[in-house]
């Protein structure tokens, strides 16, 4: 390995401790606690001062630990400095003993209290297939604007209490991702819509049905002008088809599909270069040499295909008998986790990966064209020109969907021009049924609006008030408009505008149809009675036809009958799809006929070097906002950032400190005419003069969890320029914001003589990465050297079983064990929501973070390495490691924490009395300790969504997790029944079930056949802090990174 | 000055030490009885039920089997409460006017519920489970007690842990074959009235555990006829003793080598061996009903 600099993300973990402890120098504090103390903040030019000193690898998590600053120690020794607040009340001698005699006494009674009588309502007639206590499963699909994923929902006595990955289908064979694990949650939100309202007042479905026919009829007469409809992107077949029979009748009404996330530039490329609107889709398990220009495509489903894509990609790295593996290069406007896996990444600003695209298609394709990047990004394009010139056929160039339509053009030249198509990239029909450029349209519906063309505007499913661009001025366009009709799940903030508002349905609970990023079709079938009688856009819309009131059930049908009466009979292959999920053989045939070669150069030149740029993007977690009211998403780390219940004005550290900026100062953006206030947060590698705004929080009327986190990004966006632009200015407030990182919460204090250095400074995660080998990777070269080195050198001993003082624990049957591949985490975050839903963990809230109480089992550990500017960085999934020799076991006063006769460390909640001895004995900080009564036992909805095989913890209870034991406990019992043993890969964990990329492999270590006894028996499989003698149950797969020798560094 | 204390006030002192010790004792020795008393534990305890119903008349008098009712014992954790249709089937017909009744009728007639009132209700942090207890060999009467002696449904047995524990600390005890799994007056064999029991010759791992063993009440070695004797009684036989035997019924083919068991005690080592019960190691592990 190189002699490189290493760090990890515990950089912001620090940098936010210390700022919430002592960055109190601001005036106006928009802070939750101030800070008695006040104290400098760090200042960038103490890190970079420090940074040079260092040599050797390091691995750091934040700033702070990086430049081992005193204050930073002080700050330390406090382990939540913000909750020292809740001890200063001045509790007297007498009050604490009152205090303790009154708990005593209620300890006592609580012993002794009688159960309440429990009812039990039986079914009247019970259902025929159902069996209480078993789950059944069905098929659906969640229809997403990038794609459908087919989802196979776990539902327990007809309520759906899981969604996973439909493991049938050929697009995403069983993954999911963070999104559509938290649209369970979604469905069960307290706060979604519960009625029809008219101005106000609630009102029945028959009055608008009434008062929308009446409209239709009179209208008529003049073919349907001053109808419009907006609608969030169609995702349905049917809803097309219901459209375009509309329109027979109605040829003057328009429909107007937005989201404020499109795939704008990937249309009008299309449009460009084939003459149509085509989707490119990418072939990943065919290329060994991988571009991405700003293609976050390992991130989340926000970008199309993204399961498919993070599974082919993986499956090229698991070097299982063979030493070949892909190489992926990415050019990235912002920090993403696709860049941070890539072997070989650039930071450019979004506008100068134009010309660099440009460049790159101009040496491949077209020929001759002149680049005039930095001399870094000159020799990345060189050498990536290069590798992909020498892989005709098994490369491929993937191009950001918020990039611009030349970034695509280039990115279709260059793969035609390299024989790609057809083996890497094929080009399909459209997933989505009605392609349109939005934004444009967008435009010129308010265009109408504003000129008082638009008599009734009926918004499906979208939320424009929100979502449009800052300067289209929606909500006043909207004034002008007779009347607004807002179907949406929620009365958000266009449905503070509109006269009448539709309760919208789940796609949990209605009909529809949608297709996957292959074009495979899926019918969405209802899970569970609409929770609150919704309805969907396919009833607004059917309303519209000579048969009005044709369910959507039945137009769904309509669409697919021709489809499914071709072999056999009708009923019989409706019900096969209805179970399968998905209409086999529905995959886009590729389409024939090569792009022209657009290249459309010169067009969109790069701003000036030292504009200020402006980038937006989707969030990772709320996306467009939609998922906004998502507790589980809201608190879920962002990949990079580990940012939660906000967004941030991200930058790099360079322009951070240009600017004269601290983080957590609240900065004024002002862009075309529109003025927001933005917290910003230095990101590693961000590219300079570039600020990162996602979309979709600033919320103001999401809902109880969703409302008022963060800012609104759409209000400085320009619908002539959405995607970025230059020329932003920026001002400094002079006010400082809170941001609630999760990445800093675990910190050694262990004095020298307990084998730490007495500085506080040192984080588990972060300081001690490298010396206590906690991160281990090669190169290819090296590993094929020496496959064995995860295993040689400092700190990566094994010590021998019998080295403890305890005697070692028998495992006669089973011994349940996990492997994770660092090679194959790609850092999406998928594993944690559904580990959220498998377990009942609790949403805590934004405070409750910043003070550490986060109660995820499961966290994403980053560590970054080398330069602040172009970090490398690492993702370690970690959890409850089920040591064999367990720390936390021996100092539980109570046998609350205990060893399973098959090596579960197995927690019994009903035991805890919440010493924390555990979680402090840990030393992989995995405990989760609920400090105050976070899980909800009111709320009505909530109680369905709980998975009935966990508890639900209460107050001053540890937790952690159980590798599942709930389902290892249900595949036993179905064994133990059978009389047989438990087969390899009959018990799934949550993570691993999520995972798209076959990252986590669950099963018996005992079993010599089981695959996660190969992968433990692979020569790159380690455990952490293994030097400990804990005898971790988890072990990790060593990374091994293909680099191009070109561009590694010397 | 005069003393404030005179003498006798140090036997006072003394006493009240003594009594201040018994009172703790007494009052850990109470709490300790309350929490296993049938007020804590509701053993024994009739609750107030929509509708007095009797076990005794449906199962000793009208020979109902368990599963009647209770139809996902062997599927699913939940041995099922009967959906009204259930009571229905019969109720059309027979009492159709019983006044006891009438919260049926009603039921029916309305589409709501019948809210009973559970009587065996475990702690929500426990996860038991019907399915793997009866298809191992542990009979509804080993936890629910006489259950076809009992005019209003009671709980027999405490439920708490230790109850739970000592049969999962001793599994041996309450096996036993699982055709005797709904026999309410079952045993356990003994001198006087020994079991018979053969393991089947196509006997693997993978077979349902109910289809490994095959166990008899009359010894097979005297004839064939005296096993069809007791299939024939099965009609008749409604008390308990002569409900099904084995799964297999009929098919035993005679070459099966019986083993004779005078005791619990052995024929619960054989079964626990031939249905693969876990060892008490791994039954009393806390996960294995909390999670």
């Amino acid at each position: 390995m190189s002699d490189k600099q290493l760090y990890t993300s515990a950089e912001d973990e620090r940098r936010d401790q210390e700022m919430s402890t002592n960055g109190a120098g601001g005036d106006g504090l928009v802070r939750l606690a101030a800070q008695p103390e006040k104290k400098e903040g760090l200042t960038l030019e103490e890190v970079r001062g420090k940074l040079n000193g260092k040599t050797g690898k390091k691995y750091w998590r934040s700033l702070e630990e990086l430049s081992d600053k005193p204050g930073f120690g002080e700050m330390l020794a406090r382990e939540f400095p913000q909750q020292a607040s809740e001890w200063i009340d001045p509790v007297s001698r007498r009050g604490f003993l009152k205090l303790a005699g009154a708990s005593l006494a209620l300890a006592g009674l609580a012993g002794c209290t009688k159960q309440p009588d429990e009812p039990i309502y039986p079914y009247v007639k019970a259902p025929e297939d159902l069996l209480l206590g078993k789950p059944m499963y069905f098929a659906t699909a969640f229809p997403f604007p990038t794609g459908a994923v087919p989802v196979l929902v776990k539902s327990d006595a007809f309520r759906p209490v899981k969604v996973d990955g439909n493991p049938e289908h050929p697009y995403n064979q069983g993954s999911s991702d963070a999104l559509t694990q938290g649209t369970l949650l979604d469905l069960y939100d307290p706060d979604r819509s519960q009625h029809v309202i008219y101005r106000g007042e609630t009102r029945t479905w028959a009055a608008f049905q009434a008062a929308w026919r009446s409209t239709l009829a009179s209208k008529k007469a003049s073919s349907g002008a001053g109808i419009y409809l907006l609608s969030g992107t169609v995702t349905s077949p049917t809803l097309a088809a219901q459209w375009k029979k509309a329109q027979a009748t109605f040829p003057n009404a328009k429909l107007v599909q937005y989201d404020a996330v499109n795939r704008d530039s990937a249309y009008a490329a299309s449009k460009a270069a084939f003459g149509d609107y085509q989707d490119a889709q990418y072939k990943l398990d065919a290329a060994d040499v991988i571009l991405s220009l700003d293609a976050d495509f390992l991130s989340s489903a926000v970008h199309p295909g993204f399961h498919r894509l993070a599974k082919d990609y993986a499956n090229k790295r698991r070097l299982d008998g063979t030493t070949e593996m892909n190489r992926l290069y990415s050019v990235e406007s912002r920090t993403t986790t696709t860049g941070l896996k890539a072997e070989h990444r650039l930071a450019l600003r979004a506008s100068d990966i134009v010309p660099f695209a440009a460049a790159l298609a101009g040496t491949l394709a077209t020929g001759g064209a002149s680049y005039s990047g930095s001399d870094d990004a000159k020799k990345f394009l060189a050498a990536v020109a290069k590798d992909l010139k020498a892989n005709t056929g098994k490369c491929v160039v993937i191009p950001g969907e918020q990039q611009s339509p030349q970034v695509h053009l280039a990115a279709i030249a260059i793969n035609e021009a390299l024989g790609n198509v057809g083996k890497t990239v094929v080009y399909t029909e459209t997933v989505n049924p009605l392609p349109s450029i939005q934004t444009d349209d967008l435009k010129s519906l308010v265009a109408d609006m504003n000129a008082g063309k638009v008599e009734w505007l009926v918004v499906l499913n979208s939320n424009p008030v929100y979502a449009a661009p800052g300067d289209l001025k929606f909500d006043e366009a909207a004034g002008k408009v007779k009347t607004i009709v807002h179907l949406g799940s929620h009365v958000d903030e266009t449905a503070q505008l509109a006269h009448w508002h539709l309760n919208g349905a789940h796609y949990l609970e209605s009909w529809s149809d949608a297709r996957a990023y292959d074009g495979t079709v899926s019918i969405v079938q209802p899970m569970i009675d609409p929770l609150y009688g919704g309805h969907t856009a396919h009833e607004i819309v059917q309303a519209m036809l000579d048969n009005p009131d044709l369910s959507a059930y039945e137009t769904v049908r309509d669409t697919w009958k021709q489809q499914l009466s071709g072999k056999g009979d009708f009923e019989f292959n409706w019900r096969k799809t209805l179970h399968d999920g998905f209409i086999a053989g529905t995959a886009f045939q590729p389409k024939g006929g090569a792009g022209k070669a657009a290249t459309g150069s010169g067009q969109n030149l790069p701003a000036q070097s030292d504009a200020l740029e402006i980038v937006f993007r989707a969030d990772y977690n709320v996306y467009d906002g939609r998922f906004a009211n998502i507790g589980w998403l809201q608190e879920l780390p962002q990949p990079v950032t580990n940012l939660s219940w906000d967004n941030a004005a991200q930058l790099s550290y360079g322009t951070l400190a240009k600017l004269g900026l601290a983080e957590h100062d609240v900065v004024e953006i002002s862009a075309n005419g529109q003025k927001v206030l933005a917290p910003v947060l230095a990101v590693p590698g961000h590219p300079d003069n570039s600020i990162t705004l996602t979309l979709g929080q600033g919320r103001s009327h999401a809902g109880r969890v969703g409302s008022g986190h963060g800012f609104n990004a759409n209000a400085v966006r320009s619908s002539a320029s959405p995607l970025f632009f230059a020329g932003a200015s920026l001002r400094k407030t002079g006010d400082t914001y809170e941001f609630a990182v999760t990445k800093s919460h675990y910190t050694d204090h262990r004095a020298v003589f307990a084998g730490g250095d007495g500085s506080g400074t040192h984080s588990i995660e972060g300081n001690e990465a490298i010396d206590r080998a906690i991160v281990r990777y090669a190169t290819l070269e090296e590993f094929k050297q020496n496959p064995n080195f995860a295993h040689e050198g400092e700190g990566k001993e094994d010590p021998e079983a019998d080295e403890s003082m305890f005697p070692a624990w028998r495992y006669d049957q089973n011994a349940w064990g996990m492997s994770i591949d660092m090679n194959a985490c790609v850092g999406c975050n998928a594993c944690i929501v559904s580990c959220y839903a498998e377990n009942n963990i609790a949403v805590v809230g934004k405070h409750q973070v910043q003070i550490g109480r986060n109660m995820q089992w499961l966290r994403i550990d980053t560590y970054f390495e080398g330069d602040l500017a172009a970090p490398r960085a690492h993702f370690q999934p970690m959890t409850c490691q089920h040591c064999e020799n367990a720390p936390c076991e021996q100092v539980c006063p109570v046998g609350a924490t205990v060893h399973t006769p098959e090596g579960l460390n197995t927690m019994v909640y009903n035991r805890c009395v919440g010493t924390r001895y555990c979680s402090n004995n840990c030393p992989y900080k995995v405990r989760r300790f609920n400090f105050l009564l976070f899980s909800d036992y009111e709320t009505e909805s909530l109680k369905f969504m709980h998975n009935p095989d966990v508890t639900v913890r209460s107050r001053g209870v540890m937790e952690k997790c159980s590798y599942c034991v709930q389902r290892i406990n249900g595949a036993k019992i179905e064994a133990d029944k059978e009389n047989r043993e438990i087969r390899d890969g009959e018990i799934v964990t949550a993570c691993q079930q999520a995972c798209p990329t076959n990252a986590i492999i669950f099963g018996n270590i005992n079993d010599r056949g089981s695959k996660v006894r190969k992968l433990k028996e692979q020569s790159r499989t380690y455990g952490v802090l293994a030097d400990n003698n804990t005898r971790p149950r988890t072990t990790y797969v060593a990374e091994v990174l293909n680099l191009n020798p070109e561009l590694a560094e010397a | 000055m005069a003393q404030i204390f005179d003498r006798s006030s140090n036997a006072l002192a003394r006493m009240s030490l003594v009594l201040t010790g018994l009172i703790v004792i007494a009052l850990g020795v109470t709490l300790n009885e309350l929490q296993r008393s049938p007020w804590v534990t509701r053993q024994g305890q009739r609750a107030d039920q929509p509708v007095p119903f009797s076990h005794k008349h449906h199962v000793q008098g009208l020979g109902l089997q368990c599963q009647y009712c209770h139809t996902s014992v062997e599927k699913s954790s939940y041995a099922g409460i009967p959906p009204t249709k259930t009571c229905m089937n019969c109720h059309a017909q027979i009492w159709t006017n019983a006044n006891l009744l009438e919260p049926v009728r009603h039921s029916w007639e309305t589409n709501e519920s019948l809210v009973w009132t559970k009587v065996h209700d475990l702690p929500d942090y426990v996860y038991f489970s019907h399915e793997i207890h009866v298809s191992k060999g542990i009979g509804c009467s080993s936890c629910h007690g006489r259950v076809d002696e009992m005019p209003i449904m009671y709980e027999q047995n405490t439920l708490q842990m230790e109850w739970c524990l000592n049969c999962h600390r001793n599994p041996e005890k309450n096996l036993r074959p699982t055709g005797e799994i709904y026999n309410m007056a079952w045993t356990g064999p003994s001198e006087l009235k020994p079991e018979w029991c053969a393991v089947k010759k196509n006997s693997q791992a993978g077979v349902p555990t109910a289809q490994d063993v095959t166990c008899t009440a009359t010894d097979p070695a005297s004839s064939g006829g005296a096993q069809l004797a007791s299939m024939q009684m099965l009609p008749v036989g409604l008390h308990g003793q002569a409900t099904a035997r084995d799964a297999g019924g009929m098919a035993v083919p005679a070459t099966l080598h019986y083993e004779k068991f005078n005791s619990q005690e052995e024929l619960g080592k054989f079964l626990a061996g031939q249905y693969h019960i876990r060892t008490p190691r791994d039954l009393s592990s806390c996960e294995v009903c909390h999670r």
